[in-house]
This record gives structure tokens, C-alpha cells and sequence, in this order.
């Protein structure tokens, strides 16, 4: 296995009297893909929000590159600039297309070249290039997503977080979103990816890890033969005859 | 129905003569309105947004005060700022009583109630996503609630709009604190209430039609804003 990106040890996070999520042990390696599989209410949206440094667990230690979190606002400001998430029905806030995909940037004091470089990319990178002018809040849903998506990678953080992005989206959305995840892990950024099929773990060659009310049932390795990418993210990137 | 009429008529003949009084209470009424909501927002507008979204104890509390200071009677917030700048309280020597410093200061305790609350009401109810969408794409928790405020702006620019009728429609603290003096503190409302009282009916009815402009002059641009936003 690679570096550790995140350990947590003896984690549990409390939602009112309700213990949401109690960890012993878990490590998540850096420049690997890991799918958290559960049901609702398995702790996988509170475990992504401990990872992204949004949500304080009331008990345990988080390392972040062998670093233990303090939990101090100064330090979660900036690991928050190293860790993304992009959550299950993102918001994307008024105004543009473009404004939203820089606001990471934008928080950050990219420099405004950059930064319109950097949009283009990220817009290109969902299949939405020249949508810079909309306005977000006229696009369609899965349009919206895509923005969203593409915002969370303008930022260039080392880890992402996705919380269920492949519910209720389309076949081409899941293709793209597939290829998005194998480009960003062959650049060695850790990605994170909550869901309820377990499937997704040989599509994206993920390490597994099984969430049931809170408490970690299971881990399965990733897939030595790496991803098994969908017939749909062949026939969009032109690589059907590649795999028989 | 003719002494209305009459007084109409004779109202809207010195508007359009530009009667140096009548404008001269206008001007100060715009003059005391407007510093005071720009000194109230500065205060009211972070009070509203660290009530709303704030864990600190007392948080109930708070709110009621708040609620209560917002129908605090404009004469009580006179009084007590009478307290403060006349020659024997704490800030007589500053020599404020009587000018239009005093009413703004007064006018300014009297909106800012108002701002805090209309802005504690737009934060509460904003997307509940809009702040850790912020956060976790590496806004600072400054930047974060500025990004917040720009998402609810329509609900503080209404925020800011209350407090100014708040104050533009108010007599208590004006006549109070600014003593009603002739082209100093003269303001619409305390020239309406001495000119009525002395007869003076058309031109007090010359100054509630302008006050009523100005208010509708408000409400026009709420709704233009209402509707660019929505857009």
C-alpha cells in the first residue's frame, strides 16, 4: 500500500445521544481511489465530512500525512485548501458559471490569468466548455453537477471527496465522472467516493471499505487488475476495441 | 372635501416652487436617514449574521432582546440618548444635543434592531449548504460568510431598507434630539407635526407627499432588486 494520506484512530462522532460513526482504525492511502459502501445512515456523509476538516469527530485523532489534526480553525483553514469535497446535491452559488468554478481559486488569491486558465480547463475537463457566461442557476440539473464537479477540480486539491456522485446520474455523466476519477488518481491525488453499490469498486479499481450503522464491517483491496472501466466510458473515450 | 382638495393643490404649488423650507426638511430628513441606516448596517448587519448562525450561550435571550428592541417606542430611544448628550450626561461636552449628529446617533440606535433582525432572518433562512460548500472549497471562515451575505444580499439589502422606513417615518427621536430647529434639525416629519399644529395644513400635506414619494421611491427600488435577483 502507499503512504498514508489519512489514518483514524479510535474516531467517533456524535450526532445528539446518537453515535453516527466510532472508527478504531482506518488508513486511507495516498494516490488510491476508496469506495465507503453503506447503506443510509452508515456514517459515510459523516466520515467525509471528518476527511474534508468540516466536521469535528468528539473523540480520536485524525493524521493528515502523518501530521495529527489539531482541529484548530487556523489549521483546518488550511487543510481545507488541500482536501475537496464535492457533496451529494451540491449548492452552486448565484451568478455565473465561471464564478462559480473560481471561487476556490478566488479564496486562494490565484492570479485572475490563471484562474480564467484554470476554469477553461476544469469546464473543458466535464465537457462544458463556453458555458463560462451561463448563469448557474439556469442550468439543468445535471449540468448543475457537472459545474460543481468542475469546481471541486479547479481547486487542484490532493484529496477529493465525493459524496454519492453516482446517484441518480445519467450514463454519460457516470462515464465522464469514471474518467474524471482514473485521470485524477494516475496524478496522484487521493480520491474518496461514497456509495451504496459496491460494484463501483471493481469499475474504478477502489479499495472498499463497508460502513453498516457507523462501524467499519469490512475492507476488500483494490483490484490488481486496476479499473474495469463501463462500456460507456470506452465508447466516450474512444477505447472500445481496447478491452476485449 | 374642498379644504382637502385646497390644501392639495396648494401643497403641490409649493413643491413645485421649491419652497427653500419645505426642502430644507427634506434635505435633513435624506441627511439624518441615510447616515443613520449606513452607521446601523455597519453594526446591524454582523449582529444579524453572528446571532443567526452563533453557538454561544444566551443565544434565546439575545433574540428576544432583539425582537424587543426593534418595537422599542422612538421616544424611549430619544430619552435615553437625551440621557446621554445632554449638558449633565456622560457626552454633554461633545455639545451634540440639538444638531442632526444627535438624531443620527439616535436614529441610528433606533435602526439598528431592525437590520440585525431582518439579517438574522435572511442567514436562518439560507441554503444550509452555502457555508461547507464555501469552506471546503478553501474559503477562510471570513470569506466563507461574505460569500454567505453575497448569497442572502436581497434579504439584507430589504434589512437595510426597513431600518430607513424605520427612521425616515419616525418623529420621537428627532424632535427629541434635534429640538426641531428651523434649516438645522428640521426634519419632514417634525415640520409635518408643528405646521399642522399651527394651521399650516397645506404645507404639512406638502411634506407627507414628498415623505410618501420617497418611501414608494424605496419600495420601487426593492422590488427592481427583487426581480434582477430572481433573474
Amino acid at each position: 500500500m502507499s503512504q498514508a494520506k489519512y489514518r483514524l484512530s479510535s474516531i467517533q462522532a456524535v450526532h445528539g445521544k446518537t453515535v453516527s460513526l466510532a472508527i478504531d482504525e482506518l488508513t486511507i492511502a495516498a494516490g488510491e481511489t476508496h469506495l465507503l459502501v453503506g447503506s443510509n445512515g452508515s456514517g459515510k456523509s459523516t466520515l467525509l465530512g471528518i476527511l474534508a476538516f468540516l466536521n469535528k469527530p468528539q473523540q480520536g485523532t485524525v493524521y493528515f500525512d502523518g501530521v495529527p489534526v489539531s482541529w484548530e480553525p487556523k489549521e483546518c483553514a488550511a487543510l481545507r485548501r488541500r482536501v475537496t469535497l464535492l457533496h451529494q446535491t451540491p449548492y452552486l452559488f448565484s451568478g455565473t458559471v465561471a464564478a462559480n468554478v473560481s471561487f476556490g481559486l478566488v479564496s486562494r488569491g490565484v492570479a485572475k490569468e490563471s484562474t480564467q486558465r484554470m476554469v477553461r480547463e476544469s469546464l473543458e475537463r466535464v465537457g462544458l466548455e463556453g458555458f463560462e457566461l451561463r448563469k448557474a442557476r439556469q442550468l439543468s440539473g445535471g449540468e448543475s453537477r457537472r459545474v460543481a464537479l468542475a469546481r471541486a477540480l479547479a481547486c487542484k486539491s490532493e484529496v477529493l471527496l465525493l459524496d454519492e456522485p453516482f446517484a441518480n446520474v445519467d450514463r454519460a455523466s457516470a462515464a465522464l465522472l469514471e474518467s474524471v476519477v482514473t485521470s485524477l488518481v494516475a496524478g496522484g491525488i487521493t480520491v474518496v467516493i461514497s456509495s451504496h453499490d459496491e460494484l463501483l469498486g471493481a469499475k474504478l479499481g477502489a479499495r472498499v471499505i463497508r460502513l453498516e450503522d457507523g462501524r467499519i464491517e469490512g475492507e476488500s483491496p483494490a483490484s490488481e487488475q486496476g479499473p474495469t472501466p463501463s462500456e460507456e466510458f470506452l465508447r466516450l473515450t474512444g477505447r472500445e476495441n481496447a478491452v476485449s | 372635501m374642498g379644504f382637502i382638495t385646497d390644501s392639495l393643490r396648494e401643497a403641490l404649488a409649493l413643491i413645485l416652487a421649491g419652497d427653500r423650507e419645505v426642502f430644507s426638511a427634506v434635505l435633513t430628513s435624506l441627511n439624518v436617514a441615510v447616515w443613520s441606516v449606513i452607521f446601523a448596517s455597519i453594526g446591524g448587519v454582523p449582529v444579524g449574521i453572528a446571532v443567526a448562525l452563533g453557538k454561544f450561550p444566551m443565544m434565546g435571550a439575545i433574540r428576544v432582546l432583539l425582537n424587543s428592541l426593534m418595537a422599542m417606542p422612538t421616544v424611549v430611544v430619544g430619552l435615553v440618548v437625551y440621557g446621554f448628550l445632554s449638558r449633565m450626561g456622560p457626552f454633554g461636552s461633545l455639545g451634540l444635543l440639538f444638531t442632526p449628529q444627535a438624531i443620527i446617533i439616535g436614529e441610528t440606535v433606533l435602526a439598528m434592531p431592525v437590520v440585525a433582525n431582518y439579517t438574522l432572518a435572511a442567514i436562518q433562512g439560507a441554503d444550509q449548504r452555502i457555508l461547507p460548500t464555501a469552506l471546503t472549497l478553501g474559503a477562510s471562515r471570513f470569506q466563507s460568510l461574505c460569500q454567505l451575505t453575497r448569497e442572502v444580499r436581497f434579504g439584507v439589502v430589504a434589512a437595510i431598507i426597513a431600518g430607513f422606513g424605520r427612521v425616515i417615518a419616525e418623529v420621537g427621536v428627532a424632535m427629541m434630539l434635534g429640538g426641531n430647529i428651523r434649516f438645522l434639525t428640521r426634519t419632514m416629519t417634525t415640520a409635518i407635526a408643528l405646521e399642522t399644529s399651527k394651521g399650516e395644513f397645506a404645507f404639512g400635506l406638502a411634506l407627507g407627499v414628498i415623505l410618501m414619494s420617497v418611501s414608494l421611491a424605496v419600495n420601487i427600488f426593492l422590488t427592481l432588486a427583487q426581480e434582477s435577483h430572481s433573474a
